[in-house]
């Protein structure tokens, strides 16, 4: 068999047999012949298992199983640790056959899980710095004094109206709906993400069409599946996609086609890969979405009902008649004639046969296409959001839209559920994250923090990091050096972190928080035609107290004095608002017992009793409380096999009140105090159909799948208002390989690895450990390079020294260089050593900085006898320090992608070196901004109503002026 | 019963659950490997693709390390896992070099040989093995291959499958769907410079330029473990100290029983040399175990297996000891005049002989059990080590004859024989390495001996040194200045010990994965 033979066909392998479809854990729990994958739910809290070390013989041991969900990458895929009843320690972490999306099966960072928390150089108390910032020189420091010190400027802050000077700004999620509570309890606009450095570009394409920030692809039941990314090894959601995925091969023989510009896995096992000039994906797609009009294989009825056709018409044709669907139709496929075969050949630089045979694939989905795109395309390159609106323009023409193996959108397969008194919104606009210049921004303009901080924009009090470590993941690191060693501007940064990094240093104090063993959190991700919910929770201490005894916090199992956030943040905003005179207590008291602190128990009680449908009664099903259910089974599962959300009717509630305006939207009276919702306009509750159905449509300002997007054109974008194709910032073009230019990719991931937080698990470091950068073995030829050559790697900003690697597996003209290596650490005792290389890092005398490595990884003494067994020694290269900001102009996304030089490293340079001028880092900063058109639209918004906006404000704090002009 | 694999490479992401989880549940030890993922690049851009496959244990129904194993630490199940018991253990990797796998190791927390065992206290209550409960694709299959109804069963019946290295007629127990040939056949695809997210092995990077690959794909390793050779100096110090015993012992038996000489070094000084280096021999073997002291396993006759040529040999070893001691102590005593021992002496010489023979030989058998070191798979090595064993012993015996016999006729007499000895060792080696061997592995070996890497030691050092000595050594015998002898007698040494290093680590070069 060859893999990409579209003709082969993968005969099913035998299933094992389920356990009963009406029990909690059937989704993962399964049986062949005698032999089963867990023990059964019911005998959890006391499992025999023989200790696999004194095998053969039959040592008995007990163990409580207890569930959670992993916290490594995002998809929350569910856990199930062992604790010893004897030792009352962890000592395993499997799967949860309970959890819906992962059924019991994770990849290798899910049991890597025991490394992290048994990592003999974790974090294991509050630290407080002593030197200067980041001299990395820390001293304990007691919870009590540290969260005194913190909620004391948080409170003076908030007194004094400077509440735009405290930013929460998160790495990993890996929770919904919890810190949203606590900054609009705090009436902070301050939650600052990484989201820009990581999908929204792909955000800002499906937002277009539908309001929702992104897809859910039902890849189990598709007969095509279309992936820009690597969802077969990495990504959102690896491990619970790639089941299905290979469900659809395997079962269904779903063709799988991947596009990709190197060699990945999940390319290895496509059907069709195909590997385009990265940049020009959106050309290749609105080939095939060209190819579709042209011969026809378009739902028309689908887009009849659903698309703003009328609108495009409108806009697009004005001479012709906007209610003529034929006429639509021809000029649709007229506009879109110019996406040839052959010019996407030319463009994208592959076969036009191929071109060809993947429109012809697509077009043969039957309304079946699962299509994904993520991060890859949409992530590295200018306009990069121009892919998944492509890409989602090819699931509307196959009417794949929310069918059954088609693609539906995230906001129908997810489930955030709230807690009591749930804060409403606030009155601020915090332009650090929302600057005037990006109106469409998806998300933050996070990567320009630091520019925006180091020009005068603000200032920060109190800056929390979490989980996140921008330092080292942002591009541009040297610039948030500048802007964080300035105690003038970060007044006060606090890393809230589970593993020592390299922005941990550059902290006052640096605070430990539990893995997904030492927390609680729940979270939701779209993975399938269905909905749940997970639980993570401290398993230790669920043991604990399922054995009877007393817990005060989570800090009383967690190891040393490791924490987790949610209590922290009750007791932190305790303590900003002790006696609740700034009405910010009373969202951290119990329900039901006013001025009693809030605990975990109170909380998540509350949310599974009341704000989660179906869970109670499942529960009562099992004769537990919601609360016992989850602890038990650590997911629910809220609903399966749900497709076609667009076409639900409206229910009584949502109706009452509603009127229809001219184009059938269903709106509800607001005023200026009426809070966003997260998407869609206020107000707005779904559509009235042509033919009378009140249904609830997108969540556009149309209600339907905006294929002509006014928004954009409000904002002054009229000419990228439809699917279209925008020239990258790497286009070939603009790439000479005569003068030893080359298309840099580097963001690709390893199955193994989660970007900087996986350094201390062990297994995971001794599989993957070193990230030569793949050139062509063409290119490699050109340049007279040969494996393992050290090379200057020059960008705009300055230059990197890395080894290459002459494959095949990666396009001529590109080069990639993986993400998650090149880790360093300044002094032994702020860093892993399982990891990072020690560095020097400074200016030099010409005022450039450089990081340069003193030492490679070494083995080291320590509690675990691996540590001396570390067989790695290359800690890799830091490229990301490298890369000037590039904001995208419309969704702000970072373009990753860059335009390098290639030369044999010179005589003064070290494998390893970053040098960077970061006066250049500045200039290229404005070069980007300069392409921005600021806000707000001409009625004084700051944005589009409709996109997604966390921590959601009043509508008054919109509009620039801070009135709202009514509706 | 027969519990086995079927791992689906069409299904498999290669995203090395399975090996994690296996760490996990066994606590094993950073840098080793029960269960690992192997990649493999094929092709050219924009046809280039990459192949994976799962590689463990192959819980063979007939399994070599289970043979091989001198103390059935190693054992097969009622219910076809192959299992270990490391308490029984003695450090020995005698399993390592019979798996053709690259299956096992010596685990470095234990210190005693460790492999994929089917996660065996999983399945004795009724759970899976560790890594098919995690592989997110449900790419390993298990169950029992000897019930035509069980699932993989039926799964096997209706794919194509593949084993590794089928020729080694270990009948393998996993099988394998969907798998390239390049990325089960551990010869098709060298390392090239480097995996693509880790560092390879120096003995990858230096074996990768004497595979044969595949030409028509150019495949290339791009992932994969680190197995290093089990037996290093040791091993070949082991081999030629052992032949200088067996040698002295045989040559001074047939001095007894072929010659009038009755002068120290016959009574005395041979059988002193046998004992001498036995007991360096038992020394260099007993500090290659990785469980020193559990050599006494080997003393105990309910521990030891009888099938195994390490406990054989052994027992022969011991034999030779016995005998030697017997013939020392009865010379000693003919000296120090307790009385006339010389009928013992000549009484012990015949069975000396056949222990002698057996000292030198019972290696053969020995690396015969080695099913993953095809080199040794030799017909011939039997003979070769006898050659080898009179070669060094008739050097050894002659230096001493210098001080100890007057009587010329020896010493002529053992110039002979160390000419024979080379000449046979030269010829043997000749059809050793002038033939083709018949599997790839070991015309890798055999290549990489006399044109690869170890060309030099093999060509300039063992041979030409071989030749010398041996050219001397006649000179000697047809009547050249006795005192000239001692110069062959030194040079045999070091043309044995450097042919032992190279066939001892030549052999076990190849990889098996």
């Amino acid at each position: 068999m060859t893999p990409r033979d579209p003709e082969s066909f993968i005969a099913p392998g035998p299933a094992a047999s389920p356990v009963g479809s009406d029990r909690p854990e059937h989704h993962g729990l399964r049986v062949r012949e005698t032999v089963s994958n867990y023990p059964p739910v019911d005998t959890w809290d006391d499992v025999m298992m023989y200790d696999a070390k004194a095998h053969p013989r039959k040592v008995e041991k007990h163990y409580m199983l207890v569930p959670t969900t992993c916290f490594n990458c995002e998809a929350g895929c569910g856990l199930l640790a062992y604790v010893d009843r004897e030792t009352k320690e962890v000592v395993k972490i499997e799967g949860n056959p309970a959890h819906p999306g992962s059924r019991g099966r994770n990849c290798a960072k899910g049991p890597a899980t025991i490394n992290q928390t048994s990592d003999p150089e974790r974090l294991l108390y509050p630290m407080k710095r002593v030197g200067p910032r980041g001299s990395a020189q820390f001293e304990r420091v007691s919870w009590d004094d540290a969260m005194d010190d913190i909620a004391g400027r948080i409170r003076k802050a908030i007194m004094e109206e400077r509440r735009n000077e405290i930013m929460y700004h998160v790495g990993r999620h890996g929770e919904d709906g919890f810190i949203e509570r606590v900054l609009l309890a705090w009436g902070v606009d301050g939650n600052n993400t990484h989201t820009n450095i990581c999908s929204a570009g792909a955000r800002f394409g499906y937002t277009m069409w539908g309001g929702y920030d992104r897809p859910s692809p039902d890849h189990a039941n598709a007969n095509v599946i279309l992936l820009l990314s690597a969802h077969l090894e990495s990504g959102h959601y690896f491990n619970p996609h790639a089941q299905r995925i290979m469900d659809a091969k395997v079962r269904g023989g779903a063709k799988l086609v991947v596009v990709d510009p190197r060699l990945s896995n999940t390319a290895s096992h496509a059907d069709e890969w195909l590997s385009p000039w990265p940049g020009t994906e959106a050309a290749l797609l609105l080939a095939i979405a060209s190819y579709l009009l042209r011969s026809n294989a378009v739902d028309w009825t689908y887009v009849h009902r659903w698309v703003n056709w009328k609108t495009y018409l409108e806009k697009m044709h004005p001479h012709l008649d906007r209610n003529d669907f034929e006429a639509f139709k021809s000029a649709l496929n007229e506009d879109y004639a110019k996406y040839t075969f052959e010019f996407a050949a030319q463009e994208c630089r592959v076969p036009e046969a191929q071109v060809e045979k993947v429109a012809r694939i697509v077009a043969g989905c039957n309304g079946k296409l699962a299509a994904h795109t993520w991060r890859a395309a949409s992530a590295g390159n200018l306009g990069g959001w121009a892919v998944s609106r492509a890409l989602f323009f090819l699931t509307v023409l196959t009417g794949s839209v929310g069918q059954e193996g088609g693609t539906s959108p995230n906001g129908w397969n997810k489930f955030i559920p709230h807690g009591p008194n749930m804060p409403g919104g606030h009155d601020s606009w915090n332009e650090l994250l929302w600057p005037q210049e990006f109106p469409m921004a998806t998300n933050e303009l996070s990567i320009l923090l630091p520019h925006f901080l180091l020009e005068g924009r603000g200032k920060l009090d109190v800056y929390f990091t979490r989980v996140y470590n921008p330092v080292w993941t942002n591009p541009d690191g040297f610039s948030w050096i500048e802007a964080l060693s300035r105690e003038d501007l970060v007044g006060c940064h606090v890393a809230m972190t589970p593993t020592w990094n390299e922005t941990a240093v550059w902290a006052d104090y640096v605070l430990p928080f539990g893995h997904s063993t030492e927390r609680h959190d729940t979270q939701s991700y779209e993975q399938y035609a269905g909905k749940w919910l997970g639980f993570r929770q401290p398993v230790r201490r669920v043991a604990l107290e399922k054995m009877g005894e007393k817990i005060g916090d989570t800090r009383d199992a967690n190891p040393g004095e490791v924490w987790e956030e949610n209590e922290f943040w009750f007791e932190l905003s305790w303590r900003i608002d002790p006696d609740g005179a700034l009405g910010i207590r009373q969202y951290f008291e119990a329900p039901g017992r006013p001025g009693e602190k809030i605990s975990v128990d109170d909380y998540y009680g509350y949310v599974f009793d009341n704000n989660v449908p179906g869970l109670p009664e499942k529960a009562e099903k099992e004769g537990l409380t919601p609360m016992e259910y989850m602890r038990k089974y650590g997911a629910v599962e809220i609903v399966n096999g749900i497709y076609r959300q667009d076409e639900r009717p409206l229910t009584d509630v949502e109706l009452e009140g509603a009127v229809a305006d001219e184009n059938g939207v269903l709106r509800k009276p607001v005023n200026a105090e009426t809070q966003k919702p997260l998407i869609g306009e206020p107000g707005a509750v779904g559509i009235e159909m042509d033919d009378g159905s009140k249904v609830a449509g997108w969540l556009t300002p149309s209600r339907k799948l905006e294929l002509y997007s006014p928004a954009m054109e409000e904002f002054g974008w009229g000419d990228y208002a439809t699917p279209t194709y925008i020239e990258s910032h790497v286009h070939h073009s603009n790439i000479d390989v005569n003068k030893g230019e080359m298309l840099l990719v580097p963001t690709f991931r390893l199955p193994t690895l989660i970007h900087t937080r996986s350094g201390n698990a062990k297994y995971l470091n001794e599989i993957s450990n070193k990230h030569p950068m793949w050139m062509n073995a063409k290119d490699a030829d050109r340049f007279g390079l040969q494996t393992g050559d050290m090379v200057r790697v020059t960008t705009e900003i300055g230059y990197f020294v890395a080894r290459i690697w002459a494959t095949e597996g990666v396009r001529p003209g590109v080069t990639a260089l993986s993400h998650h290596m090149g880790r360093w650490r300044t002094t032994d005792e702020a860093g892993s050593r399982w990891v990072t290389g020690k560095v020097d890092v400074g200016q030099m005398e010409d005022g450039r900085w450089r990081l340069r490595y003193k030492e490679g990884i070494q083995p080291f003494v320590s509690d675990d006898p691996d540590s001396m067994r570390i067989n790695w020694k290359d800690p890799g290269v830091h490229q990301n320090l490298a890369f000037p900001v590039h904001p995208d102009t419309w969704s702000g996304m970072h373009c990753w992608h860059q335009k390098v030089t290639i030369e044999r490293a010179h005589d003064e340079d070290k494998y390893g070196d970053v040098v960077v001028d970061t006066a250049r880092s500045r200039e290229v900063y404005r070069e980007w901004m300069a392409r921005t058109k600021p806000g707000p639209s001409a009625s004084g918004l700051r944005r589009p109503m409709f996109m997604m906006r966390p921590v959601m404000p009043q509508l008054k704090a919109y509009y620039v002026d801070g009135v709202y002009p009514g509706a | 019963m027969r519990y086995g694999f079927a791992i689906d490479q069409r299904t498999c992401i290669g995203c090395h659950a399975c090996t994690v989880a296996c760490k996990t549940e066994h606590d094993i030890p950073v840098g080793q490997f029960r269960t690992w993922v192997k990649y493999v690049e094929k092709g050219e851009f924009p046809s280039t693709t990459r192949e994976m496959a799962v590689l463990r244990c192959n819980h063979c129904t007939d399994a070599p390390c289970v043979k091989s194993c001198p103390t059935q630490a190693l054992f097969i199940r009622p219910d076809g896992i192959v299992d270990f018991d490391n308490e029984l253990c003695i450090g020995c990797k005698m399993c390592m070099q019979a798996c053709p796998y690259d299956a096992i190791y010596i685990d470095e927390n234990t210190h005693t040989a460790a492999k994929c065992n089917f996660c065996a206290h999983r399945i004795d209550q009724g759970l899976e093995p560790a890594c098919v409960q995690v592989c997110p694709t449900e790419s390993i299959w298990m169950g029992d291959i000897d019930d035509p109804t069980s699932g993989i069963s039926k799964f096997l019946s209706i794919e194509p499958v593949a084993v590794r290295t089928p020729e080694q007629g270990t009948k393998p127990n996993v099988y394998y769907v969907g798998a390239d040939h390049t990325v089960l056949d551990p010869l098709a695809a060298p390392v090239k410079d480097t995996y693509l997210w880790a560092e390879p092995d120096p003995l990858r990077l230096a074996t990768a330029a004497e595979l044969p690959g595949d030409p028509m794909s150019m495949a290339r390793t791009t992932l994969n473990t680190a197995h290093p050779r089990p037996w290093g100096w040791k091993v070949w110090t082991y081999l030629w100290t052992k032949s200088i015993a067996a040698g002295a012992l045989l040559l001074g038996a047939l001095l007894v029983l072929l010659t009038a000489d009755r002068s120290s070094l016959v009574t005395i000084a041979a059988p002193l040399v046998a004992e001498v280096f036995l007991a360096i021999t038992a020394i260099l073997l007993i500090w290659d175990l990785k469980q020193p002291k559990r050599f006494l396993f080997l003393l105990d006759p309910r521990k030891i297996n009888r099938k195994s040529w390490l406990a054989i040999g052994g027992i022969f070893l011991g034999l030779g000891a016995a005998i030697g001691g017997l013939w020392f102590l009865a010379g000693a005593a003919d000296l120090l005049g307790v009385g006339d021992f010389g009928t013992v002496i000549t009484v012990l010489a015949w069975p000396a002989i056949p222990a002698a023979v057996m000292v030198a030989g019972y290696t053969a058998f020995l690396f015969g059990q080695a099913e993953g070191r095809d080199l040794w798979q030799s017909p011939v090595l039997f003979w070769h080590l006898q050659a080898q064993a009179v070669m060094v012993g008739a050097g050894v015996l002659f230096v001493l004859s210098l001080f100890l016999t007057e009587d010329a006729a020896t010493q002529r007499w053992l110039a002979w024989a160390m000419a024979a000895g080379v000449i046979a060792h030269l010829l043997i080696t000749a059809v050793e390495f002038g033939g083709k061997h018949s599997t790839r592995n070991a015309q890798v070996a055999a290549h990489s001996i006399t044109h690869g890497r170890y060309k030099k030691s093999f060509w300039g050092g063992s041979v030409l040194l071989a030749i010398i000595a041996g050219g001397i050594a006649i000179a000697v015998g047809l009547g050249a200045p006795i005192a000239l002898g001692v110069l062959p007698a030194i040079l045999v040494q070091v043309a044995l010990v450097l042919h032992e290093r190279v066939y001892v680590m030549a052999a076990q070069d190849p990889p098996l994965s």
